[in-house]
């Protein structure tokens, strides 16, 4: 096997273990809240057994609390298993706008994420035939070191366009100095391998994926 | 057993209900707590009040968690810092306690160990301060043998504060 080969598996494995931890990181801190409130409330019952007593409002709160964080950890965990299945394919086909969904979400768990947002120009679906887990590496790479990069908050916007009946453009607006997006080869490897063009431009980032590889 | 009414704790968090709820549970423990949502917060409430141990979230945005520790610990002198993190590793723990973090514990963490933890952490600051006055204290005894006058000793005495910085 050569070098570049050996080095896109790396960078793959890589890419999975670090989403992982962040979605491993994001869960404990739901649980750590649940922990937290619920032992809140042992420590209000308590309270109420030496004569403070608990208001009805306060423990409506507390349990709202709880069930608002369950479901934020659902939606992580939802994330977590459309980004596994990711790789049941290798190629297959893909709706652009979910995928950069799906990206959005993932690099939400970055502590310095800041916010983005995603545009489809066209009334049509843009649907292509690639490697879903390939794009969404580079896509995922680009997003976090412009958030690595920029201020806290800042807000990016993603447009999907049609180019011409063979190409749709992944549009990234507001990016910091392209040049640095993408600072190790083996994101050109990846590109390469699904044919994938990546033209940087100042404050400008734009991914032309064919529609077919 | 000290007084939990006596400690005065800065939480540093940038999730809001976490905050919240530990906030709350430690003040139902007595203690006197003050919460800062991000790092740079914590450094404006930490010049404006003195606090005897600060606990601090690892990961948060703009200045993370041991980026603040290093701040803290260098503006103020006997403040007892505890960890929180999600992500602990055997890496960052050793590195934060390099730092001068005096405990590191991973959420979701048991609360009652966090209660040990914080009573061993104000023992120790108390500790360091007594040592720091007894030194101060020695070397204003040289002073007084060593015949200086009047005027200097008095403005020696003036320093022997509680030595925060």
């Amino acid at each position: 096997m050569n070098q570049s080969t050996e080095l896109y598996k790396y960078e793959s494995l890589a890419f999975f273990g670090e989403v992982n931890a962040s979605i491993s990181h994001e869960l404990k801190n739901v649980m750590a809240i649940i922990s937290e409130t619920a032992g809140l409330l042992g420590d209000l019952a308590d309270l109420a057994t030496t004569g403070n007593p608990v208001s009805p409002e306060s423990l409506k709160t507390h349990t709202g609390s709880i069930i608002e964080v369950i479901q934020r950890g659902f939606d992580t965990i939802r994330q977590m298993n459309r980004f596994s299945h990711s790789i049941d394919n290798p190629i297959t086909e893909v709706n652009l706008t979910e995928l950069i969904d799906l990206v959005i979400n993932l690099t939400s768990y970055l502590r310095f994420a800041g916010k983005t947002n995603v545009h489809n120009c066209d009334i049509s679906k843009p649907v292509v035939k690639t490697s879903p887990f390939i794009l969404q590496t580079i896509i995922y790479k680009a997003l976090e070191t412009h958030y690595k990069n920029g201020s806290p908050g800042e807000e990016t916007v993603i447009s999907v366009c049609s180019q011409d009946k063979s190409i749709w453009r992944i549009i990234f607006s507001k990016m910091n100095s392209g040049k640095h997006l993408f600072p190790d080869n083996s994101i050109k490897t990846m590109a390469e391998a699904i044919n994938l063009k990546i033209v940087n431009s100042e404050g400008r980032l734009e991914l032309d994926v064919p529609i077919a590889i | 057993m000290t007084s939990n009414n006596t400690i005065k704790i800065l939480l540093v968090d940038d999730e809001e209900k976490f905050l919240k709820t530990v906030s709350e549970r430690l003040s139902i423990k007595g203690f006197n707590v003050t919460t800062a949502s991000s790092g740079d917060d914590a450094i404006t409430v930490a010049k404006k009040e003195k606090f005897d141990i600060a606990i601090l979230d690892l990961q948060m945005p703009g200045i993370s968690g041991d980026e603040l520790l290093k701040i803290l610990k260098s503006n103020h002198k006997f403040i007892e810092i505890i960890i929180l993190t999600g992500h602990a590793t055997l890496e960052s723990a050793v590195n934060c306690t390099k730092l001068g973090a005096f405990g590191y514990l991973e959420k979701p963490y048991d609360f009652d160990k966090l209660l040990v933890t914080l009573q061993s952490a104000y023992e120790s600051r108390l500790k360091k301060k007594f040592e720091n006055n007894q030194n101060r204290i020695n070397e204003i005894q040289k002073m007084s043998l060593n015949s200086f006058s009047p005027l200097s000793l008095l403005e020696a005495l003036s320093q022997f504060e509680d030595g925060e910085k």
